[in-house]
């Protein structure tokens, strides 16, 4: 089936690259499109956590808001450049993972997604009440918006980028590299001992992983690609302030990973579109029907409801799909084609 | 001989539980060892014990691994996998919604390297890695003989092959002893004779066997030595010929008085 719809898929995805070259094209729409993508990058971020490894995280946000704030502040008081910024905030959100999660990931289930839960909470009481260093609820306003300096090639060459269209192609980018990331992740000694933790944690011992070293692992990946689209994110809207990155954003990333398919790259990347574009109609729409836009919360609930009830492994719930790609095991099946139609297996026993 | 396993006085108490008083015995390399004994006679707290899922209360375990005789107590389970002990459960605990070969393929973790940036940056080394680890794989998937299964989902195999499944990746964790949990249970007799084949295999492939087992007839056919425990006490260690005599073990299978019936 999905063979066929590649061509589909092709023509789409060209066509939204190129939309926003087109004269007809709409800020708003543009926006609304690379919040997507930002989200995109949050659900792949977080599905490491509950889809790979089988952990319940309810403070993705928490990360998410490391990386923006680092982003945000190192800008304003640095003025680094924003290729620079990355990856330090990126590192800072790993290093968050990685202080949170070595005393915490001993604990597991219920347990472990209350301390996650706690986590975020913390996360938005320091951004709030630490005023000397993020001024509170005041919130970060003039961030630079991000810039390329080649002066030091041509004094001519510097480039800020302005208006939405520079900023979704940058954030396609950084959707398809962590994309890329996340395939050969998830098809490779890593992701293969994150599947086994998930499956059963037992088991994935007695095959020799540490658990709790590679569960730290995803803890810290996970971290720095919520900081990733934090860093991205302040950039963008030149603006941040604690309430952007209260508890609700943890859970509306969650319902992503779930309504895509726990432990499905696409599922994430799906989960994202279906989710925003929903939140995003629903404001629209809401308001002519004479209700509130924060009924929208309400459509959600319900949403996962549904989910929950018809479709609980949610829309691809297939996991460790990239090594069906893999040379290594396209060459495998070929060669297990020839054995079934050839001879009959000589085995031991 | 050098014995390969040593239990040394191990008492493991689980709160007022007893569950294994004071046991000794030892596995020496090349043979099969039986453990048997009643329901709840502690035998798979053993291998827990062995198999670092439990810490005993006090004694000693020494595995002569490669680099020596060490004191296994208390190491974790990942550690005693690398050391060479690889086990099998009594409920099956495959990775159910992985291949076949992906259940394999996990297994060799504890025998590989590569890590984060090997993976993204996809390296030589790391790329070789990768094929070595699926031709061992398959390797042993063939040795048990499920290669045709490789790309299926664990799954969707019969019990008995799900039981041979996880036999593959216990093997493939590269050990130089393996435990058994209760490996025939639930099998159909021709399984169980492909199960008997099979472990004479593995022992020809110079890999120890340990088993836990129910079915004395298999026992008594296939083990060279056999360990009785019962209430968590050792009652009984020697050839099955012996053990079957030992009154004590008479009484421990059918009860009192049944030794002079």
């Amino acid at each position: 089936m999905l063979a066929k719809l590649k061509p589909v898929l092709f023509v789409l995805a060209a066509a939204a690259l190129a939309y926003p070259l087109m004269p007809f094209s709409n800020d708003y729409l543009l926006h609304v499109v690379t919040l997507v993508l930002v989200y995109m990058v949050l659900a792949m971020g977080l599905n490491i956590l509950p889809g790979f490894c089988g952990l319940l995280d309810l403070g993705f946000v928490g990360f998410y808001g490391i990386g923006a704030y680092t982003s945000g502040l190192l800008t304003i008081h640095y003025g680094m450049s924003f290729w620079v910024i990355v990856p330090l905030a990126c590192l800072n959100g790993a290093l968050w993972g990685v202080l949170l999660g070595v005393p915490t990931l001993r604990l597991v289930g219920d347990y472990f997604a209350i301390v996650t839960f706690g986590f975020a909470e913390l996360v938005v009481l320091f951004l709030t009440n630490e005023i000397w260093l993020t001024r509170g609820p005041l919130g970060l306003p003039g961030i630079e918006p991000v810039s390329f300096d080649f002066t030091w090639l041509n004094p001519d060459w510097y480039f800020e980028l302005i208006g939405e269209v520079p900023y979704f192609y940058l954030a396609v980018a950084m959707v398809a590299f962590v994309w890329l990331v996340m395939r050969r992740i998830e098809d490779s000694r890593l992701g293969r001992a994150w599947f086994a933790i998930r499956e059963d944690t037992l088991a994935a011992a007695s095959c020799g992983v540490n658990i709790l070293r590679y569960k730290v692992i995803a803890f810290a990946i996970s971290a720095g690609i919520g900081a990733l689209g934090g860093a991205f994110y302040a950039r963008w809207s030149l603006f941040l302030s604690p309430d952007m990155f209260k508890f609700w954003e943890s859970f509306l990333v969650l319902c992503m990973v779930v309504l895509g398919g726990l432990g499905n790259i696409a599922g994430a990347l799906v989960g994202a579109v279906v989710l925003i574009v929903l939140g995003e109609g629903l404001r629209e729409i809401l308001p002519i029907l004479g209700l509130a836009p924060e009924t929208r919360f309400l459509a959600y609930g319900l949403i996962m409801v549904l989910i929950m009830r018809f479709k609980p492994a949610g829309f691809f719930p297939a996991i460790a799909t990239a090594s069906a790609r893999n040379p290594l095991i396209k060459d495998l099946k070929k060669r297990l084609a020839g054995y079934a139609s050839g001879e009959k297996s000589g085995t031991a026993a | 001989m050098e014995p390969l396993l040593k239990v040394e006085n191990v008492t493991k108490r689980f709160g007022g539980l007893m569950a294994l008083a004071e046991v000794s015995f030892e596995v020496r390399p090349g043979e099969i060892l039986g453990l048997i004994g009643p329901n709840g006679a502690g035998k798979t707290t053993m291998f827990n014990c062995i198999a670092g899922v439990y810490k005993p209360t006090s004694g000693d375990i020494t595995f002569a691994g490669k680099d020596g005789v060490v004191r296994t107590n208390g190491l974790k389970p990942e550690k005693m996998t690398g050391l060479g002990i690889a086990r099998t459960f009594q409920n099956i605990r495959l990775f159910g919604a992985l291949s076949v070969l992906d259940n394999v393929r996990v297994a060799r973790h504890c025998r590989t390297s590569s890590n984060f940036f090997g993976a993204v940056l996809r390296t030589r080394s790391q790329k070789e890695e990768e094929k070595a680890i699926i031709e061992e794989s398959m390797r042993w998937l063939e040795f048990v003989g499920l290669a045709k299964h490789a790309l299926d989902n664990a799954t969707s195999l019969a019990y008995g092959n799900q039981r041979r499944l996880e036999i593959a990746r216990a093997l493939a964790t590269g050990p130089k002893l393996i435990m058994l949990d209760e490996p025939a249970a639930g099998m159909n007799p021709r399984e169980t004779r492909r199960l008997v084949d099979l472990i004479h295999a593995i022992l020809d492939a110079g890999v120890t066997v340990v088993l836990i087992e129910h079915d004395m007839k298999l026992v008594m056919h296939i083990c060279q030595r056999l360990a009785v425990l019962d209430h968590g006490v050792l009652i009984a260690e020697g050839v099955p010929e012996a053990v079957r005599a030992d009154p004590q073990v008479i009484e421990a299978y059918l009860g009192r008085g049944a030794a002079h019936a």
